[in-house]
């Protein structure tokens, strides 16, 4: 697409929508939403500008090395918390009772590894759906 | 290392090692495979201790997050769960040995890397699986399986593969929403997910909503017999297992729709419980699909050319007899069926992985070609051999013990009339199995001399399909091994209600 | 079968006729990526059930600290399964949408009695 119009529109609206697609991901325990919908959020941006620059330029701002490894990075974080409880003397993913701190009601940096947990799981969903638009164009062209 | 925590342990490990495959930047090496078979081999081995584990001391249950039962997710870790995991382990083990080097025929380089991806995330699905005791947890597990399970046929990209692959997924997706409206209509009556608590809320709420239970029983039958290949919904089942790798037609056949079966027996037997299961029919309808199964899936492999395509009928044929010992709603019949699953496994597995090597040196497929083969190649004949022999249930093979299991449940439920299908359902399997034994060992074709060579064939495949015949023999000359742990399981599956 | 009872369900009964419309489209349009379709249809028609079911009459959004001290709220369990239930959908869609491509490279077309035409002259060669 070679429009100048939705090009000069992408990049004025860009930023907006990975700041909320952050957004909804960090507050995942405080409002609706979490890992899955914040993810698809940030996705969608990246998917703006591989439709409006072209496939070259989306492959230069999320190479696909670089996607391959934010998506294991995002499963073993996962895993990698998930033993924390078990290291303690608890079962999987264990919240409270394997020393996570809790923090106070309603902050952001709560409720234990929460947070953390919705932030891999944001990553992984981030990267899964560009890597599927990009290769889905790579097979056309 | 406390291990209570062998369960989380095998299916980290499992995910871990599945998605670190993608990252490997070399062509496919030496050094990535052994390490590959160590994972595997790390992780049969501890599905063995806790074989061990859980056979000396008592089944127990596992929560994630240290939660009850009720708001966290729970894993119960029985004997035959243990079990299972065991031979799942041990096959897949086997078979990935073999696929090193068969697979340089079927499927490009480059995809070497994604088909072990998916293999190792399929059977992380299939022990969970095997392991939940959650019905959503449940569902998510197989959604994961069905996924993974049309990718590793997909893969080979030949023109029959793609639309077999294609069948697959869209009746494993009607299967899956089917599934889903069912868990949504137990969730709607009872409000729990966890397995035993909805077991205490049916039975104490059967009679205020009898139309909801019958319907959701109903969904979530048609959507897993859609999935586990009974008669009037196999269809995908012939083109999809023929057309595969060989190696995934061997994972398919013998691992993946047992999984499948064994969540019917748990959905059956587990939450609506024994009572309601046999009071509103289920039982009765089941055992007439699973006869109908047991005739037309022979039938239909007689009339087959292509070895595979008869293999993959002989399936649906050998699955009819599972779900007639589920069916039968008896603590035999069970015990019959769940033996016959493990036995059905390794032959399949065995039958599979020697047509694959006959596929793989000859390039043939038809099985009207196949005279003389004997002479050519002792060692993957004598495999084939066995498997046949265990399909016709000959004594000595695991085939024998099942249907003698099996034959003897059959009677003690009261229904001589099922003893004669399966007894003609054994004639009609030598009836399609023998030729091929027959024209490989006694005929001859005019360019190969009759005399024994050995097989040329990768050391690698000879040894794997040999130790899974192995397996089946030792399966088949001490059935106590097996029959004994799941004895001491089937009681509490069945009596669920009994003596809460 | 009042009047009455009808508006008081319209949920259950609005998924139910999703339902049988995406399972006719499954199995009467011969193009494949109407199938895909009927297949997304049969999942919205489930997601509604399924979060029609949580509703609680009087409750307020699930929010812990959002309204006040209300007691009230409807029923979380249900939006959090629906929310892997939509990624499940979405992994599926987009799996047999690859496959429809990988099969319009090899046959030409994405009409499933096309096709058969097609496979049933090359079986007889």
């Amino acid at each position: 697409m070679d429009d100048l119009f939705v090009k000069v529109t992408t990049k004025m609206i860009l930023p907006f929508i990975q700041m909320y697609g952050l957004y909804v991901i960090l507050h995942g325990h405080l409002s609706p939403g979490g890992g899955f919908s914040g993810g698809a959020i940030y996705a969608a941006s990246m998917v703006l500008y591989t439709l409006a620059f072209g496939l070259k330029k989306g492959q230069q701002r999320m190479p696909h090395e670089v996607s391959s490894k934010v998506e294991t990075g995002g499963i073993l974080l996962y895993v990698l918390f998930g033993f924390a409880g078990i290291f303690q003397g608890y079962s999987f993913l264990t919240n409270k009772a394997a020393g996570f701190p809790m923090g106070e009601f309603g902050a952001v940096l709560s409720a234990g590894f929460i947070p953390i947990v919705t932030f891999a799981i944001g990553l992984k969903v981030m990267s899964t759906i560009v890597t599927l638009f990009h290769t889905m164009l790579e097979e056309e062209s | 290392m406390n291990s209570l925590n062998f369960p989380v342990y095998i299916l980290m490990l499992l995910l871990a090692f599945a998605v670190i495959i993608p990252l490997q930047r070399k062509p496919f090496g030496k050094k990535f495979q052994i390490a590959m078979v160590s994972v595997l081999g790390g992780a049969l081995f501890m599905a063995l201790l806790e074989l061990i584990k859980v056979l000396t001391d008592a089944p127990y249950s596992y929560t994630f997050g240290s939660y009850e039962a009720g708001i966290g997710i729970e894993f119960l870790v029985d004997e035959f769960s243990a079990l299972m995991t065991f031979v799942v382990l041990l096959l897949a083990t086997l078979v990935i040995i073999y696929s090193i080097k068969d697979l340089e025929h079927e499927i490009e380089p480059h995809r070497m890397y994604s088909y072990y991806t998916l293999v190792f995330l399929a059977l992380f699905a299939m022990i969970g699986m095997i392991f939940t005791n959650d019905i959503f947890n449940l569902y998510v597990f197989m959604e994961v399986l069905s996924l993974t399970s049309v990718a590793i046929i997909a893969i080979k990209k030949k023109k029959d593969t793609l639309m077999a692959s294609m069948k697959y997924m869209m009746m494993g997706a009607i299967g899956s929403v089917t599934i889903l409206m069912g868990f949504a209509l137990i969730y709607m009556v009872t409000g729990h997910l966890n397995m035993t608590l909805i077991f205490q809320e049916i039975s104490q709420v059967w009679e205020l909503y009898p139309r909801n239970i019958l319907l959701a029983m109903g969904f979530i039958l048609t959507g897993f017999g859609i999935k586990a290949a009974i008669f009037p919904l196999h269809n995908w089942l012939p083109d999809a297992h023929s057309s595969a790798p060989t190696p995934s037609s061997a994972l398919l056949s013998g691992l993946v729709v047992k999984a499948y079966v064994f969540s019917i027996a748990k959905m059956m037997y587990r939450v609506v419980g024994k009572d309601i299961s046999v009071n509103i029919g289920i039982t009765g309808y089941i055992i007439v699909f699973a006869v109908m199964s047991m005739i037309m899936g022979s039938v239909f492999a007689l009339t087959q050319r292509d070895m595979k395509r008869r293999l993959a009928y002989s399936s649906v044929a050998q699955i009819g007899y599972i779900f007639l010992g589920l069916a039968l709603a008896t603590e035999l019949g069970f015990s019959a069926a769940l033996f016959h699953v493990i036995s059905h496994a390794f032959m399949k597995s065995a039958l599979f992985l020697s047509a694959g090597s006959i596929i793989y040196l000859t390039g043939k497929r038809d099985v009207k070609g196949l005279d003389g083969i004997g002479y050519e190649m002792p060692i993957t004949m004598t495999v084939f051999s066995i498997g046949v022999l265990g399909m016709i249930g000959i004594p000595g093979t695991s085939g024998f013990m099942s249907k003698w299991f099996l034959g003897l449940a059959v009677l003690d439920a009261g229904h001589p009339e099922l003893l004669l299908v399966i007894l003609l359902s054994s004639f009609l399997n030598a009836l399609y199995y023998l030729p091929i034994v027959i024209s490989a060992f006694l005929r001859e074709r005019p360019e190969t001399p009759l005399e024994m060579q050995r097989d040329r064939i990768p050391m690698t495949m000879k040894v794997s399909m040999v130790l899974v015949a192995a397996g089946s023999l030792v399966i088949g000359l001490f059935p106590h091994l097996v029959m004994d742990i799941i004895e001491q399981a089937v009681p509490t599956f069945i009596n669920l209600g009994m003596g809460l | 079968m009042s009047f009455r009872m009808i508006i008081d369900n319209i949920n259950y009964i609005g998924a139910m006729i999703l339902f049988v419309i995406g399972l006719y489209t499954v199995l009467t349009h011969a193009n494949l990526i109407k199938k895909i379709i009927g297949i997304n249809i049969m999942e919205t028609a489930i997601f509604l059930f399924f979060v029609s079911i949580g509703y609680v009459r009087g409750g307020v959004a699930p929010i812990l600290g959002a309204s006040g001290t209300e007691t009230l709220f409807v029923n979380p369990l249900p939006a959090a399964m629906i929310l892997t239930g939509i990624v499940v959908a979405v992994s599926i869609t987009a799996f047999s949408l690859s496959i429809v491509i990988k099969i319009y490279d090899a046959y030409g077309t994405v009409d499933l009695d096309e096709i058969m035409k097609i496979r049933s002259v090359e079986a007889d060669e």
